[in-house]
């Protein structure tokens, strides 16, 4: 082997990396919002929901969680076209990602939805809460705590996902380093150097999820 | 868009299309599946290695706490973007495919030497200490002891990872290796329409993916309630 490591040349683009780290945790979170909105509409079909209700969520999951998030990407980005929807890869992707992430969180607050003491249910009931209410005044307090941990784990697992959109073009970090790659040609560096910055920006992030849910829930959390 | 699905499809569904498509799906499986069972070996055998206690193998326990937090927070694309790289500079010439495994087993060794961690951890520590005081190697402990306790525990959750991977391995079209996805990438470029192609390649994973999904879904159950009894 007679490779010769270069740094230097690589480590001068490290704030372009960075940015495109920040632009990865925008669009996880964004795409980790939508879904959360998506997963609680879903849960709640699922679990109160009739059979019309009910089979479109269970539908919707399967289907989804069946299959990879780049295929559906790819078919959102290449055969919507088709259709007269035409997306930039921006939005592609992070449709996508949401949709994706929504089939996921649906299954996670279903579970949660299912810790909650059908006791605490009827209560709510009798005190006259209709379907939204009980959901907000009961359901979410109870299952804040409960679900926090698997959240965060899913929102680190999506912020890695975000790598996928550099294949369609976004400029985050993958598609960075990408650009990188192709104007200093040293692979491995800039490679290595993404790497880093990913266990880095995932390491923060568990770091802050785990206060973050100490102090709010006093939910006992794997720290790092 | 149906127009022009329905006026493709006898074109798209003949023999060698079928044919492309049916080595693509075993490429994709073959990926998923080795990558896996390499994975559950090499896994275990971090797993083990972090519960060993001795001074002398601090270095290895070290190494293996690296290995396993580092892979577990790297993108599966960055991944293998390194190991296709690594390869290049050191100038051995293996095939995409081969790139693609190893990529997969490093991954997969990873997240499933954090499951079987967590297997082992649910045995309870009394355990440990009995086999310990009755003079037990290291192996007979997890043999005699140990696994027959935590394999139900962690054979679901490594089941999942499977599942999840084979949609994992999608991202391995990206070097070039012909999986499923490539191989719609391959007939889209051949100019059949992107919906076609694309929703056939989703149904494809789907039919892999699903049976797989309820078998884990029924084990899970299966050894969970006779676990309880």
């Amino acid at each position: 082997m007679d490779y010769v490591f270069q740094f230097g040349q690589v480590v001068d683009y490290l704030p372009y990396l960075v940015g495109g780290a920040w632009l990865s945790l925008q669009i996880a979170f964004l795409a980790f919002c939508g879904g959360m909105v998506i997963g609680l509409f879903g849960a709640m079909a699922k679990t109160f929901g009739g059979p019309v209700l009910r089979g479109t969520a269970n539908a919707y999951v399967t289907f989804l969680t069946n299959t990879p998030q780049l295929v559906q990407i790819y078919f959102l980005f290449f055969a919507l076209p088709d259709a007269g929807i035409l997306m930039s890869p921006y939005q592609a992707v992070l449709l996508g990602m949401t949709l994706n992430a929504g089939a996921y969180l649906t299954e996670i607050q279903r579970a949660g939805f299912e810790t909650v003491h059908r006791n605490e249910m009827e209560a709510a009931e009798t005190l006259g809460m209709n379907l939204w209410q009980r959901v907000r005044y009961v359901i979410l307090p109870h299952i804040a705590r409960v679900l926090f941990p698997p959240l965060s784990n899913q929102y680190i697992l999506m912020t890695l996902g975000t790598s996928m959109a550099a294949i369609f073009g976004v400029e985050e970090l993958t598609g960075r380093a990408f650009n990188v790659n192709a104007e200093t040609f040293r692979a491995i560096e800039v490679f290595s150097l993404t790497a880093g910055i990913y266990i880095v920006v995932t390491l923060v992030a568990t770091v802050i999820l785990g206060l973050l849910g100490r102090f709010l829930f006093r939910a006992k959390m794997r720290m790092i | 868009m149906f127009a022009r699905i329905i006026e493709e499809a006898p074109t798209f569904f003949t023999y060698y299309n079928g044919l492309l498509l049916m080595e693509a799906m075993a490429a994709t499986f073959m990926l998923s599946a080795v990558g896996c069972v390499i994975g559950f070996g090499a896994g275990f055998f971090l797993a083990v290695a972090r519960r060993t206690t001795s001074l002398g193998l601090l270095p290895l326990r070290v190494s293996t706490f690296g290995f396993v937090e580092a892979f577990r927070r790297i993108p599966f694309l960055v991944t293998l973007m390194l190991v296709f790289f690594i390869f290049e500079i050191v100038k051995i010439d293996i095939s995409l495919f081969s790139v693609a495994l190893i990529s997969v087993c490093l991954i997969a060794t990873a997240f499933i030497a954090e499951i079987i961690r967590g297997g082992l951890e649910s045995v309870h520590q009394t355990q440990w200490d009995t086999a310990a005081a009755m003079n037990f190697s290291l192996a007979q402990t997890l043999i005699y002891v140990i696994m027959p306790q935590a394999w139900k525990i962690i054979l679901p959750p490594v089941f999942s990872f499977f599942i999840l991977f084979i949609k994992d391995t999608a991202l391995a079209s990206q070097i070039g290796v012909v999986e499923l996805t490539y191989a719609g990438k391959i007939l889209n470029n051949k100019g059949f329409s992107a919906a076609l192609v694309f929703g056939s390649i989703l149904v494809l994973y789907f039919v892999i993916s699903y049976p797989l999904a309820r078998f884990g879904v029924w084990m899970e159950s299966r050894l969970a309630s006779s676990r309880n009894r």
